[in-house]
């Protein structure tokens, strides 16, 4: 293994510097993949949950740093879902986050949310925010977890919610 | 191989009784089933086995069906290292369904209490016994079973042998209830017991089929997106029904333990 992680940093999992040069398959891939992002904006503070694309929709509230790590986030993941995106340790105004989501619960009236976060123990905040709304929101549907690897692999996949 | 696969199970086990022993061992529970008309190949997707103990239950069942064959034995891992029994994870509105037969099950465990300590003559026993069928009607099958038919067998094929079983299992367990409701009119205690024990039986292995097999089976085919939707259709379900009824039957399983205690009191 040629990762590396810093001793000198301050502890924190969320920012402990690892390299993963050389570990990847040096495969040549051919060929345009197609984006499956059918919205604008996505950043948690712009979005209206009013928009009409997340109406009765199934959406997917990523970390910032998911679509960067999972190589195939548009297929596997984006696909077929409106998107919203936040950092639950680097973003402000977090009370608005939690009011956001309740408005796409039970306003918007969205079939499913998605709740996509890395490893790092920092981003379990973004399912604690998520798990505030929908205990706020008059209507209840149903909140999935997945957690990814720091190289992009799902390490867990779970119903949250009811 | 290939012809016993697409056989029905029951054929199976009737000519090669050991195959059920075999299914037994892996926790496949075909030998009680009252149909037993799913195919062996569908029995080995539906359960999902591990990898391992999947291979080393087709060899076996192989060897039974064809004794002469020399059949390759799976490389398989350390079996004799148990795997820990896996815990059943299921979606928001299977998780429902699940949860409602938590309250079916406590009425299926204090049954047998209630018709051991029977009296035809007391107007108390037969409440009891009326309230039970009203729980069953109202709870288990219009709230419960409903959903499951209305809603839940729409996202899968109907046509599948387990779900025929399924409703099969429905449509008897709705004849047992029919059967009481006319032996409390004859005052026929035999009829009242044969039926409700034959009820309790049939209740009891069909939900562990479904909590163990059915539900995991279907949880694993759905969706997200059709997660969302079934979880939509069973609030929109329990909308239209009379709230109020069914909290009644939730007070009478909380009540009946109580009950029963009064009537073993008057042994």
């Amino acid at each position: 293994m040629s990762k590396e992680m810093s001793k000198d940093m301050c502890g924190c999992p969320g920012a402990a510097m690892q390299d993963f040069r050389g570990e990847q398959e040096t495969k040549e891939e051919t060929g345009k993949r197609q984006s499956q992002l059918r919205q604008w904006p996505l950043q948690l503070h712009l979005i209206s949950p009013l928009a009409p694309y997340y109406q009765k929709a199934d959406v997917l509230l990523s970390a910032d740093c998911v679509a960067f790590t999972v190589g195939d986030f548009h297929k596997d993941f984006l696909k077929g879902k409106s998107l919203a995106i936040a950092c639950p340790k680097l973003d402000e105004g977090q009370d608005i986050y939690v009011e956001k989501i309740k408005s796409l619960i039970d306003d918007a009236k969205i079939n499913t949310l998605t709740v996509m976060i890395m490893q790092v123990p920092c981003c379990g905040g973004l399912v604690a925010l998520a798990k505030e709304a929908l205990k706020a929101a008059k209507r209840k549907i149903p909140v999935k977890a997945i957690v990814v690897s720091l190289q992009g692999d799902v390490l867990s996949e779970e119903w949250v919610g009811d | 191989m290939k012809k016993y696969l697409n056989t029905p199970i029951k054929e199976i086990i009737t000519n090669f009784p050991q195959v059920g022993n075999i299914l037994e061992a892996y926790n496949i529970g075909c030998v009680p089933c009252t149909l037993g008309s799913c195919l062996l190949k569908d029995i080995v997707s539906i359960h999902n086995l591990p990898k391992d103990q999947e291979s080393e239950l087709m060899y076996r069942i192989e060897k039974v069906l064809y004794p002469d064959r020399d059949v390759k034995k799976p490389i398989i891992g350390n079996l004799l290292q148990k795997e820990a029994p896996r815990e059943l994870k299921y979606s928001p509105p299977i998780k429902r369904l699940v949860d409602e037969h938590v309250l079916i099950k406590q009425l299926l465990t204090l049954m047998p209490k209630v018709i051991a300590n029977i009296d035809m003559e007391s107007d108390f026993d037969r409440q009891i016994i009326l309230d039970s069928l009203d729980f069953i009607r109202f709870y288990a099958d219009k709230f419960h079973h409903a959903k499951e038919e209305d809603i839940l067998f729409e996202y899968t094929d109907k046509n599948l042998d387990i779900i025929k079983t399924m409703l099969a299992d429905h449509e008897t367990a709705r004849a047992h209830v029919r059967a009481v409701f006319a032996a409390l009119k004859t005052q026929d205690k035999k009829s009242i017991i044969e039926n409700l024990n034959a009820y309790c039986a049939l209740l009891a292995e069909h939900i562990k089929k479904e909590d163990e097999i059915l539900y995991p089976w279907i949880d694993r085919g759905l969706t997200t997106k059709q997660v969302g939707e079934l979880f939509a259709r069973f609030n929109e379900a329990e909308e239209k029904m009379n709230m109020e009824v069914i909290e009644k039957c939730k007070r009478f399983i909380a009540e009946l333990a109580q009950k029963v205690t009064k009537l073993k009191g008057r042994e």
